[in-house]
């Protein structure tokens, strides 16, 4: 929702389209925070500068400089919590922008100091040849969708992980491409666990949200149960076979005096040379008297059920 | 690899040709099993440990059981128990194996028995000596029993109480074998408790799912909740053989895809592991006495 406020020109509002909206408590409790900040701030570094002051200037004088230097940065801190869900979004989307500027910037620089048909030799090179080289275009594209997923991933953190009560998310750490997709860490905030995210169907919905095929989430460290390791899973990465082995322990050159077992003649193997008989009791069949367990001859014949063999 | 040095070895009675060797490996190495998601070999130590491989038909559980079967067998201090209803899937290791057990649940149980005599004595031997396990390069080997399709055995052949009888026994061996090296690999599609009892297949300490059917069956051969937590064998493509959800070392399901034995192989390995056993005396076929190793 859209709240507008005298008080601050920005922050709880969304001004772009990209800003995650914030809720109206959310955002009550980020002014009250940013409230509580800037008293605490000034007060202390007032109280700390005012003493260090005194030593040089006059007492009251240094008392005042004090207060002064303890308001300005109560203030800043103050300013900087207000404006921090703006702040934010550029953190996250920092990558994209630095990506972007390097990409205006560049191109802009290149078009001045060479002539247009050689910069445009030169960024076509400079897209064509990764991309026409498989391995390096997979680099990419796999780098390009670990930066996706982290978005995927705050998105589905805001829309159905249950938050806190103040409505702070997972920290999303780093993200790195595996053979089958990607694998991301992520830093649990009090209020949650790894049992919200493996409740009933999030992983199912965490797979929806990244256009994933599949979506694991684990513990990824011993010590810290706020660690946690989220494996993407997009392609089958073992499709192929692996050979075992086990065959190199083979020295090249042993004879072939293998012994084989006795030849057996292809009697009954298809169904006319098995005559039909009928089926007699297991309890009549002569058995070998078994050592040591003798209770077992005692026939309870249950017969063949071909269901249990499936 | 090292067939230069062995070849002036006196002890070997090698006639014409070359003296055999063992292939150096230990089943206290850890098996070879495949690689995982990350394109990382996967090894499992099979040293006093149990598996259980689960998973629909053609899921290439029997191909994993092989991968096992083979580096016990050019292993020269193990022994092979062999229990195979389907008789081709390990029958290629008849040879140089100590016991193969076909579809004949009695012999299966006369087996199972030996086994667990041989258990008996060697706790008694070891009580004797006051230790509590036994070590690499002990005083006796270690011995395999492989089983697949445990659903013959425990749920179709026989009558009731053979079955049960059957599953007693297993039971016993992978609950009291670890210790003295007598480690228990089985394989079933569906280990479900109307085909093994739950109280034999919770002892399995490591799993492997390959693809299975439903999120259930997944669960039935890894643990309860594992679907839940995303960890189902149902979301392997059913052409991807010999892939599945291996729980071992770090207890959590890992994405596993076996290596494979070709029966080429398999034939190459099986051949040189008979003449090997052949050769060092180590093979003794059925007609062992299960008192020997209580020496
Ligand atoms: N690790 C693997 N890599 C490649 N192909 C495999 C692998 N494992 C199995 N396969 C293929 O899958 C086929 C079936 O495998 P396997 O016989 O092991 O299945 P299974 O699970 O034992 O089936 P069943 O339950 O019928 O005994 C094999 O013939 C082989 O071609
Ligand atoms: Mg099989």
């Amino acid at each position: 929702m859209r709240k507008s406020s005298s008080r601050s020109p920005f922050g709880w509002s969304n001004h772009n389209g990209t800003v995650t909206v914030i809720e109206a408590p959310i955002a009550r409790s980020y002014r009250r925070r940013a409230v509580i900040a800037f008293w605490v701030t000034s007060a202390v570094v007032g109280l700390l500068a005012a003493t260090v002051a005194s030593h040089y200037l006059h007492p009251i004088l240094g008392a005042l400089a004090g207060v002064a230097f303890g308001v300005v940065l109560g203030a800043v801190v103050f300013a900087l919590i207000v404006a921090w869900p703006v702040l934010r979004v550029f953190w996250h989307w920092l990558p994209e922008i630095l990506l972007g500027l390097a990409v205006v910037y560049g191109w802009v620089a290149l078009m001045q100091s060479t002539p247009l048909w050689l910069s445009l030799l030169i960024v076509a090179l400079v897209v064509g040849v990764p991309a026409a080289i498989g391995p390096v275009r997979r680099r990419v594209m796999s780098w390009a969708w670990c930066l996706i997923v982290r978005h995927r991933l705050r998105l589905c953190f805001a829309a159905f992980i249950a938050t806190n009560r103040h409505g702070s998310l997972p920290l999303i750490l780093l993200a790195r491409p595996t053979p089958a997709g990607e694998r991301v860490w992520v830093w649990l905030r009090p209020g949650l666990s790894l049992r919200d995210l493996e409740a009933d169907g999030q992983v199912q919905k965490l797979a929806v949200a990244c256009w994933a095929n599949e979506v694991r989430v684990m513990r990824a460290s011993r010590k810290y149960a706020a660690l946690v390791r989220v494996d993407i899973t997009r392609r089958e990465p073992l499709a192929h076979t692996i050979v075992s082995p086990l065959p190199d322990y083979v020295p090249a050159d042993i004879p072939s005096n293998a012994p084989t077992s006795p030849g057996m003649p292809p009697v009954g193997l298809d169904l006319p040379e098995v005559p039909d008989q009928p089926v007699t009791v297991p309890a009549d069949a002569p058995r070998p008297r078994k050592p040591r367990n003798p209770t077992t001859d005692t026939a309870s014949p249950s017969g063949f059920d071909p269901s249990d063999y499936a | 690899m090292d067939l230069t040095d062995t070849l002036e070895l006196p002890t070997n009675p090698g006639p014409s040709d070359t003296v055999p060797v063992g292939a150096g490996l230990s089943i206290f190495d850890p098996v070879f099993l495949g690689i995982d998601e990350f394109g990382q070999p996967v090894y499992l130590p099979m040293i006093y440990r149990n598996i259980l491989i689960g998973g629909e038909p053609g899921s290439g559980k029997s191909s994993l059981l092989n991968t096992i079967v083979g580096h016990a067998a050019l292993c020269a201090d193990v022994r092979l128990c062999l229990l195979d209803g389907k008789q081709v899937e390990l029958g290629l290791w008849e040879d140089a194996c100590d016991v193969f057990v076909g579809p004949d649940i009695h012999h299966a149980i006369r087996t199972l028995y030996r086994v667990q005599t041989v258990m008996d004595n060697r706790y008694t031997f070891l009580k004797a000596r006051r230790r509590r396990k036994i070590g690499p390069d002990d005083l006796f080997g270690q011995i395999l029993v492989a089983c697949d399709e445990i659903a013959y055995f425990s749920a179709t052949a026989g009558d009731e109480k053979t079955q049960k009888l059957f599953a007693a026994l297993l039971r016993d061996i992978v609950a009291r074998g670890r210790a003295v090296g007598i480690i228990v690999a089985a394989a079933t599609q569906r280990p479900s408790s109307d085909i093994i009892p739950t109280s034999l297949r919770d002892l399995f300490a490591w799993r492997f799912a390959g693809r299975c059917t439903t999120d259930v069956s997944s669960d039935i051969v890894l643990g309860h909740g594992w679907a839940a937590r995303g960890f189902s064998s149902n979301t392997v493509d059913p052409n991807n053989h010999g892939a599945g959800y291996l729980i071992a070392e770090g207890g959590i399901p890992a994405l596993v895809k076996a290596a494979y034995l070709t029966d080429t192989d398999i034939i190459r390995v099986a051949d040189y592991a008979t003449w090997t056993r052949r050769h060092t005396g180590t093979l003794t076929t059925d007609n062992a006495s299960p008192a020997r190793a209580a020496a």
